[in-house]
């Protein structure tokens, strides 16, 4: 087979792995007697759940198509992604799970935790009580307690028990596939990336939601092929797509249409930044997990003291991808992006850069709207969009 | 030579008939232009449209040397492959207008938008309304239907409004509901009307804020014929609108038509 098609064609599988909640791979993996844990953000140590031998798998809300189970449990002021997330667990989309992982992310997170275990009660429940604040030991240190305590959870719970073998196997291969995801964002800082960014989406969301290592071995074969490929020529600017957790990949189909090929992302969710750490194997484990998920791992508007340290790695990101401008995307009524909506429009002012604001509902529907958008910013970048 | 823009809006096609003749921008002209209510199919309302545009220039569609569309329908022309967003599109041509345009009020039908130009004609910044009808030139028409009116009247009534009523909604179903409340209590329709104009002046002004204002200021799209619409904008954004010379719902037809000769040009 043309290596062109074989890529597409694993982008393809892969995407399909993301158009439901519960795909083809997990029904496989469950029916083989696996455990699955729905985690909620990209903050939980996913490691530790690969290590006690259960399939650690990202909540999303893939296919929801509306909010009416929530709408009785949550405020007009929160976010449109937790109600979708809360309405489908209602629903029983996501019955295939055997317990939740979630991290007090942000109020809006920390409300649909608690409308989950308290209402929908799930078999088996953790927060994980993650630091506000990036900058010295002190966190590392509450950090590598939390991940413990939730080791120890888990344990019991399921009977189960996590070694410093296991943990080290489990880090490894999460190491494995952070180097592949980066390898492949590598690759797309070429002239002609070889897959689009809306590709690049459901790679780092298949991640998320099938057996790593199927997962791992997939990704190496696209990375592979990705290094011979033609790439990708017709396309009128290059973009950064910044934000939080966006799993749409309509969205950024939507946005490509335009000829704003994603070149670049610094995503909350499902971005690079989840894959720009590698977790050390010397000394003990748990600080080191603690490390890397703080300290290592580029910051999200979260953290407190990080606002620089987000800018910088954003222009950075940018560079090196050789980018023409930039998208910000968000979720109405997020707090965390729509503070960082303010400081990135006085950064851009500041430095003048072409930057575009968009906002989406968690379920993508207002397609025309974000076209428009889209193309009045190309044109504006391209003179006429020619 | 011949150009066509088609701005296929939500309510409304829109056509310009341009002829070039020569290659200045300013040896440009528009011959005719026609106005088409929006059908089911972009495809109809354009054909349409560009046939009685063509007819009453008295010229065939094949004399005319390239087209371009814009609007929501712009993508579903398939005769016509090449377009351009509506915003560059209003910016294109307020600029070929209005060379001291810097700003942009577009109400259309489902769409508001505020458009921020260079000294050079460029958009240099946008503002879209959200999902929300409120402002646009539906809402105009839902509060008309309201009052048992047309818009025209609705417009004319609020230039006869004293003290105007509060609509505070920003959201056009609770804005109707605000409207029968006030008809109930027998408030005067001048003063429901003109409280209908003030609550879109304002939602505009929230827009305008986020571009920022810079004169000279021209209102397009099909409210711009609204005389109600540019007294309480006016009054609003405490700045004298600067009329552009021609009906201001085809700018951005007229945008697209310029695109068109651009490209033509472009190709040569």
């Amino acid at each position: 087979m043309d290596k062109a098609m074989r890529v597409r064609e694993i982008c393809d599988s892969f995407r399909e792995l993301c158009s439901v909640p519960y795909n083809e791979s997990l029904q496989s993996y469950k029916n083989d007697g696996g455990l699955i844990i729905g985690v909620l953000y990209n903050q939980v140590p996913e490691e530790i759940l690969t290590a006690a031998g259960i399939l650690p798998v990202r909540i999303r809300a893939v296919g929801s198509q509306g909010t009416e189970a929530s709408d009785a449990r949550f405020t007009q002021v929160n976010c449109s992604l937790v109600k979708h997330f809360y309405d489908s667990a209602a629903k029983g989309r996501f019955d295939f799970i055997d317990g939740l992982v979630a991290t007090n992310g942000c109020d809006h997170v920390r409300k649909l935790h608690e409308n989950w275990t308290s209402v929908l009660k799930p078999a088996y429940s953790h927060l994980l009580c993650f630091p506000k604040r990036q900058g010295d030991d002190l966190q590392v240190t509450q950090l590598a307690k939390e991940i413990k305590k939730l080791k120890e959870s888990i344990e019991a719970h399921f009977g189960v028990e996590i070694t410093d073998e296991a943990l080290r196997e489990a880090i490894k291969l999460h190491n494995r596939t952070r180097e592949l995801q980066c390898a492949l964002y590598e690759l797309r800082k070429g002239e002609n990336p070889p897959i689009t960014g809306a590709q690049m989406l459901a790679v780092m969301m298949a991640g998320t939601c099938m057996p790593r290592e199927a997962y791992n071995a997939q990704l190496e074969e696209l990375v592979a092929l990705c290094q011979d490929v033609e790439g990708i020529s017709d396309y009128k600017v290059r973009v950064v797509v910044y934000g939080g957790e966006i799993d749409s990949i309509d969205f950024f189909e939507a946005i490509e249409s335009q000829g704003a090929l994603i070149v670049a992302d610094s995503l909350g969710g499902y971005g690079k930044r989840s894959a720009d750490m590698q977790i050390s194997l010397e000394g003990d484990l748990y600080t080191n997990l603690a490390n890397a998920y703080l300290m290592e791992r580029p910051a999200e508007p979260r953290l407190h003291g990080t606002r620089a340290a987000r800018w910088e790695y954003l222009e950075k990101v940018a560079e090196e991808a050789n980018a023409d401008g930039f998208i910000q995307v968000f979720i109405p009524i997020c707090d965390l992006w729509g503070y960082e909506r303010v400081m990135f429009a006085t950064e851009v002012e500041k430095k003048d850069l072409n930057c575009l604001v968009l906002d989406t509902e968690y379920i993508f529907t207002a397609s025309g709207q974000t076209r428009t958008r889209v193309q009045a910013f190309v044109e504006s970048i391209t003179e006429g969009g020619r | 030579m011949y150009f066509i823009g088609c701005d296929l809006g939500s309510t409304t096609g829109k056509v310009v008939l341009l002829e070039s003749l020569g290659d200045a921008v300013d040896s440009c002209r528009i011959v005719s232009w026609a106005l088409e209510p929006s059908g089911f199919s972009p495809e109809e309302t354009a054909d349409l449209a560009i046939n009685r545009a063509c007819e009453q220039a008295g010229i065939s569609r094949d004399q005319v040397a390239g087209f371009c569309c814009t609007g929501y329908g712009r993508e579903h022309v398939s005769a016509i492959p090449y377009n351009v967003s509506e915003i560059s599109c209003h910016g294109k041509s307020a600029s070929f207008l209005l060379p001291s345009a810097r700003t942009i009020i577009d109400v259309g039908g489902q769409d508001v938008k505020v458009i921020a130009l260079g000294k050079t004609g460029k958009v240099v910044d946008f503002a879209m309304n959200d999902k929300c009808a409120a402002g646009t030139g539906k809402f105009f028409e839902a509060m008309a239907r309201t009052l048992r009116c047309t818009v025209e009247e609705l417009g004319e009534m609020s230039l006869q409004s004293v003290a105007p009523v509060s609509i505070s909604s920003t959201c056009s179903v609770f804005a109707e509901s605000e409207v029968i409340s006030h008809i109930n209590k027998g408030v005067d329709r001048c003063e429901i009307a003109g409280g209908i104009h003030e609550s879109i002046a304002r939602r505009l002004m929230a827009m305008v804020n986020r571009v920022g204002l810079t004169e000279d200021v021209v209102l397009t799209g099909g409210c711009a014929k609204n005389k109600g619409l540019r007294v309480a904008l006016e009054k609003m954004i405490k700045v004298e609108l600067t009329e552009i010379p021609c009906d201001p719902q085809i700018n951005g037809a007229l945008g697209a038509a310029l695109y068109a000769r651009d490209a033509y040009d472009g190709e040569k």
